[in-house]
């Protein structure tokens, strides 16, 4: 989601567990507890000690929870909208993941299971039409979820008057109608969705769609009940009581603009028995040094750390560490304001995305748990059917080695017919991307020699409009995805593309990324060698962008504090299944 | 004097117009857009998110919408909390600023006067250099530095205060008003120091002094009086300057605050808080700036309000 | 008791002439304003010692980047976070390498197998940091001097012409200075940095637009307090001119002030460019300042420390000199206080 700053380290979401593979650490961590429990023990020791690796299910399982079920958590930002077809940012859609469910939710396993929708939807030939079959479920006010709820919410996102961004990004060539619709040439009430009675739902798709299901998770596709919004008006998700809830939890005390707020469980919930926290309390802390503080001091559960903490905390056995899916590279300008850069020269973007020690910056600069990226689909983010990772296929490319990277080097500059160059690289202006920037800055300049990078850092909405208008040589840019497939990243460098802002323009690529989804739409096996061979055109051939690192996320999480399960997109965490053990 | 009064709203008000109108263009100056999806939007559909907020017209009418808006007192509406009134906002907010704001000025100032005065009257002696020294303390370790450590060591090694949040009423707003007082503290302490040498070197102190006075009479009745005025003239920006520091404190301590908001709408570049927030000082400076001017007369009388020596 | 003064023999009285030429002599030599200034501040300790500190950091904001065997730029990754190691020092226990990692104390300089000395120690990114707060402190002096400076003519003038003129050139100047005071520092300063090219001259600039304010306010209110006292008034009904008045009267008299304020205008300049680091509005990377060293510090104190402590010091340093030059200076100005 989004176009990832630097600075969201802590910007980004609170809590915890990133990828799939915390599901059986977590079952792990589970099985010790229980175990020292059994043999009276209340002291728990570090968690490595097990190398069980078995029941990977562990963590539905009943557990005994007569504590108190509270968790105290951080948020490093305000929600700015409980509004689904307004919400466009990591808080809001954090929340609206655990206050809400739409047709889907992602489970422990990061994998889109049926929600409000009772099993799997039936899908027509063609693939272009879903219908779905609603469970019973009611609204926080008692009230049933209907078909109509999904209608109104979609298309109310598609209504120009609700000027909502996410719904049209989120639609856009997916939903039927949406793309004319945008255009102005449909009105929004053609959209392609129909309640056709009180528990069935029936999607148009405007061509069949590989992710549809996961995005059926996602905020945005929330539903909304029609006669509150409309009796609400104005006031609707101005606060607290102005919305309706059919997730796991209800939103309290939210004043509309305020620094905390508290989640309480939903009585009403259809899987309510599933939920054990009774009470989630909220604070939003800014300032990464008060975080852990209030941790410390035990007012929180949890806290985020930067790379300056994270690396102190190193060896406490209350670190957690968690890969993400933001990938983070530079993007090489070829025309900026309409004339051609240097980095139009593919030998001096080899030169450039080979000439630096990816190694080194996650370990020592950034130290937070962050990957060296030699690729632009991150790790253990997507899987094929046999639960391959989409990594596999085509492993590291364009690896730190500074030999390579002079030879192109020199060679581009002839290219160029100059013997020096000097190359401005946009950044963020938060801490960790400062510290980011300069040590790239050396690390080019010592391996390319001739090379001088003049740094320019920048708050991010300025970043942004620079990048809109391409006025800039170089940069480092950052990307989440919007859901789980190759695609929300691929779809960024097509020939013109709306984030391509580069002038990087490869048909070969273009064709390749695009039949994924169309010609190779429903054909998986091949769909995801087109889109493994447009990632290697990308970065290992034309060096359109130059890959630095996958980030990681590191926070101290009292051991008493279990089942919170992060996800790769979307909402960032659920407490759906979270629990407290052994506090007391 | 009711005369000096009224001219002085008059011109409050053409002032207020003018830094609304400034910062109304320097806000259209700026890049990057407040609408955070910006990028994302293919232009069809920005241009309807546009439209809802009325970016699409002419800036003349939007400048002109605005002001009349102004006029009534309406600062608009966020572009970051969807929904929700630059007013409201900002009066949310402003209710714990101005408690560690003023109790920050009022501590600072008091325990900087009382230092300033021993330095004063114990001129180049250990009371003088002990009370210089903390005043430097107060200005050359940074309030970030100096709340980082207060939240530290009294909040979590001793467990006295509250480290952060605003949850326990009063005893919330103790360290932040401490951080906030080391700038006023030394600013007082300075000035009273300087304006008490001078006004205890003057001939009516010679004066009293030869007719017997007590050192304490002198000190309070006659010198402290007179050097308090100077410090007047700096009260103004000191409270202005608590406001807008106090953003630094306000997000170390995760206390609800304008100063905070403020921040954070510069960085997501949402123009109705910016240029709300920055209303709203201005009215703050502007009055307290008058109320200085006035003051600034009672207590010395050689000064005539009506200015002018023509 | 009382002695007859009468039996006082008459020889003993020698008659006095009153030589009329020797009237306006003057016994004590005649010295100038500033020889009289530095007469009177040699005899203040505590300004003579804030000199030497003063000359001391300067020299070394210079000399120390040279002395020292490790560039401020020079990135050595591996030697990242290293705690300070002095030769000779160490044996006596203290500037020893031995650092704080995960709890333990352990030589870090052993651990990571560096035989090198950082006599301040290192950064995150292993940059040695007597470099680097030596440079950072050039960087902020000139930002200080050049703000002050600045602030200090241009306060100086406005003020001066607003106060001692007064009637309607007061009142306008005051509304400027009023519109311009209303405007949030902060919102120009984003600005001019948007505006111009990030670094040290927009800072500058961004901290002189409004801070000569203050100056020029304080400046005005003295104007205003002098210009119609009786000494100033005798000058005037004398038929002196306003420049005479301005430099021979007011100015001696409200110089005090202006330094102690320009004195507190360097620590200012210093921290608003710290703050606005803090804010994220600060200089460029790699330039680095006082204020930008103690704000990546600051988040390890805990941990770090000496990457805190080292600017700080200098910071401190810095600025207890300025100010008690200050009051000596302000002492030694003062008219008031011949001997």
């Amino acid at each position: 989601m989004i176009i990832v700053m630097n600075f969201s380290e802590y910007l980004k979401g609170v809590i915890l567990l990133k990828n799939s593979k915390f599901a059986w650490l977590l079952s792990l961590l589970l099985v010790v507890a229980l175990f020292l429990a059994a043999c009276g023990g209340d002291k728990e020791e570090g968690t490595e000690t097990t190398k069980d690796t078995e029941d990977t299910d562990a963590t539905t399982e009943e557990v005994a929870t007569d504590e108190e079920q509270v968790l105290n958590l951080i948020m490093n930002a305000e929600i700015p909208t409980m509004d689904s077809a307004l919400v466009t940012d990591a808080v809001g859609f954090d929340l609206l993941n655990n206050v809400n469910e739409g047709l889907y939710r992602l489970n422990q396993d990061n994998v889109a299971e049926p929600a409000i929708s009772e099993g799997e939807p039936t899908v027509s030939e063609d693939g272009l039409v879903y219908t779905f079959t609603l469970r019973d479920a009611n609204w926080s006010d008692g009230s049933p979820v209907t078909a109509n709820d999904f209608e109104f919410a979609w298309k109310r996102a598609m209504n120009p008057d609700t000027a909502s961004e996410y719904g049209p990004y989120m639609m856009d060539g997916v939903i039927k109608n949406a793309t004319a619709i945008m255009e102005g040439s449909m009105e929004y009430t053609e959209l392609g969705v129909k309640a056709l009675d009180e528990k069935t739902l029936e999607v148009t798709l405007e061509k069949p769609t590989p992710y549809f299901l996961s995005l059926m998770s996602f905020g945005t596709f929330l539903p909304q009940k029609e006669e509150f919004v409309t009796a609400q008006g104005e006031n609707y998700a101005k606060n607290s009581e102005a919305v309706l809830y059919n997730g796991p939890f209800t939103l309290a005390n939210w004043d509309g603009t305020g620094l905390s707020w508290q989640l309480l469980k939903n009585e009403e919930y259809w899987d309510k028995d599933t939920v054990k926290l009774t009470e989630i309390n909220y604070d939003v802390v800014k300032e990464p040094g008060t975080g852990v503080n209030l941790y410390s001091e035990g007012q929180k559960d949890k806290a985020p750390l930067t790379g300056e903490f994270a690396m102190q905390y190193a060896a406490d056995p209350e670190l957690i560490h968690e890969s993400e899916t933001s990938v983070f590279y530079f993007k090489y300008n070829q025309e900026r304001l309409g004339e051609k850069t240097p980095l139009a020269n593919v030998n001096i973007r080899e030169a450039i995305s080979k000439a630096f020690n990816k190694q080194d910056l996650v370990d020592v600069v950034l130290a937070n748990g962050s990957v060296p990226a030699n690729y632009l689909i991150p790790k253990d983010f997507t899987f094929d059917a046999d639960a391959n990772d989409f990594r596999d296929v085509n492993g590291d490319m364009a690896e730190f080695n500074a030999d390579e990277a002079k030879a192109a080097f020199e060679t581009g500059l002839s290219e160029l017919g100059v013997s020096e160059l000097t190359i401005e690289l946009l950044n963020g202006d938060t801490e960790s991307a400062k510290k980011t920037g300069e040590y790239l800055k050396n690390q080019l300049e010592t391996n390319l020699p001739g090379l001088t990078v003049k740094l320019k850092e920048v708050p991010f909405n300025v970043r942004l409009d620079l990048d809109t208008n391409q006025d800039y040589e170089m940069q480092i840019a950052g990307w989440g995805p919007d859901y789980q497939d190759p695609y929300t990243f691929m779809n960024l460098w097509l020939t013109g593309g709306g984030n391509n802002q580069m002038s990087y323009s490869n048909p070969e690529y273009d064709k390749l990324v695009s039949s994924s989804v169309n010609e190779l739409a429903l054909d998986p096996e091949a769909r995801w060698q087109a889109l493994a061979d447009a990632e290697k055109i990308l970065i290992d051939e034309d060096f359109g962008i130059g890959p630095i690192y996958q980030r990681g996320l590191m926070h101290l999480q009292k051991p008493y504090v279990k089942g919170i399960v992060a996800h790769p997109f979307g909402g960032d965490y659920s407490y759906k299944w979270a629990y407290i053990e052994g506090k007391n | 004097m009711t005369k000096y009064i009224i001219r002085r709203i008059v011109y409050m008000f053409i002032t207020l117009f003018l830094i609304a109108s400034a910062t109304f263009f320097l806000m259209k100056a700026l890049p990057g857009s407040p609408i955070s999806s910006a990028s994302k939007l293919p232009p069809s559909q920005l241009a309807v998110v546009e439209a809802k907020y009325g970016l699409d017209q002419p800036v003349p009418v939007q400048y002109a919408k605005y002001m009349l808006n102004l006029a009534k007192g309406d600062l608009g509406n966020s572009f970051q909390f969807k929904n929700a009134s630059v007013t409201d906002l900002i009066m949310n907010r402003l209710g714990p600023s101005v408690l560690i704001g003023s109790q920050g000025l009022i501590l600072g100032v008091a325990i900087g006067i009382l230092l300033g005065m021993i330095a004063a009257l114990r001129q180049n002696t250990i009371w003088d250099y002990g009370s210089t020294l903390i005043a430097i303390i107060g200005i050359s370790i940074p309030s970030f530095v100096f709340a980082t450590l207060l939240q530290y060591w009294l909040g979590v090694k001793w467990g006295l205060l509250p480290v952060a949040l605003w949850k326990d009423g009063w005893m919330s707003s103790i360290l932040p008003s401490i951080a906030l007082a080391m700038g006023p503290l030394a600013t007082a302490s300075r000035f009273i120091r300087t304006e008490m040498i001078e006004v205890i070197s003057s001939d009516y102190i010679t004066l009293a002094k030869s007719k017997g006075a007590s050192g304490f009479e002198i000190a309070f009745k006659h010198a402290f009086r007179n050097a308090l005025i100077p410090l007047i003239t700096v009260l103004g920006p000191l409270a202005a300057g608590l406001l807008t520091g106090s953003l630094v404190i306000e997000q170390i301590f995760a206390i609800p605050g304008i100063g905070e908001q403020f921040v954070k709408a510069i960085v997501s570049n949402d123009f109705s808080i910016i240029m709300g927030t920055t209303i709203f000082y201005s009215v703050f400076l502007i009055v307290i700036i008058f109320v200085v001017d006035v003051l600034y007369g009672i207590v010395d009388p050689r000064i005539r309000l009506s200015g002018g020596s023509k | 008791m009382s002695l007859d003064i009468k039996k006082i023999p008459a020889e003993s009285f020698e008659r006095v002439h009153i030589d009329s030429s020797q009237a306006e002599r003057i016994t004590k030599p005649s010295l100038s304003f500033w020889q009289d200034a530095w007469l009177r501040i040699r005899k203040n300790k505590g300004a003579i010692a804030s000199i030497f500190i003063l000359v001391f950091i300067i020299i070394m904001a210079f000399v120390g980047p040279m002395v020292s065997p490790h560039d401020a730029e020079t990135q050595t990754i591996t030697h990242a976070n290293l705690p300070p190691k002095v030769q000779g020092l160490e044996k006596l226990g203290i500037f020893d390498g031995v650092g704080t990692l995960a709890g333990k104390e352990v030589d870090l300089y052993e651990m990571k197998k560096v035989d090198t000395y950082y006599w301040f120690g290192t950064d995150g990114l292993g940059r040695d940091m007597f470099s680097r707060v030596w440079e950072g402190t050039q960087i902020s002096l000139l930002i200080a001097f050049v703000a002050a400076i600045i602030d200090m003519v241009i306060g100086v003038a406005y003020g001066g012409i607003s106060g001692y003129y007064g009637g309607r050139v007061d009142d306008i100047m005051q509304r400027v200075v009023e519109i311009l005071y209303g405007i949030p520092t902060l919102v120009i300063v984003i600005l001019m940095l948007l505006v111009m090219e990030p670094g040290v001259t927009a800072i500058i600039i961004a901290i002189t637009l409004t801070g000569w304010i203050g100056m020029s306010r304080i400046v005005r209110g003295q104007v205003l307090k002098f210009k119609n006292q009786e000494f100033v008034l005798a000058s005037r009904t004398l038929g002196a001119s306003n420049g005479r008045i301005i430099s021979k009267h007011i100015l001696p008299n409200i110089l005090g002030v202006i330094i102690i304020n320009t004195m507190f205008t360097i620590p200012t300049a210093i921290f608003f460019e710290a703050f606005l680091s803090f804010i994220g509005l600060g200089l460029q990377a790699p330039d680095a300042s006082l204020g930008t060293l103690i704000n990546d510090g600051y988040k390890l104190i805990r941990f770090q420390p000496h990457i805190l402590l080292y600017p700080s010091i200098v910071l401190s340093l810095l600025m207890i000199a300025f100010n008690l030059l200050g009051d000596g200076l302000r002492d030694a100005f003062d008219p008031k206080m011949k001997d």
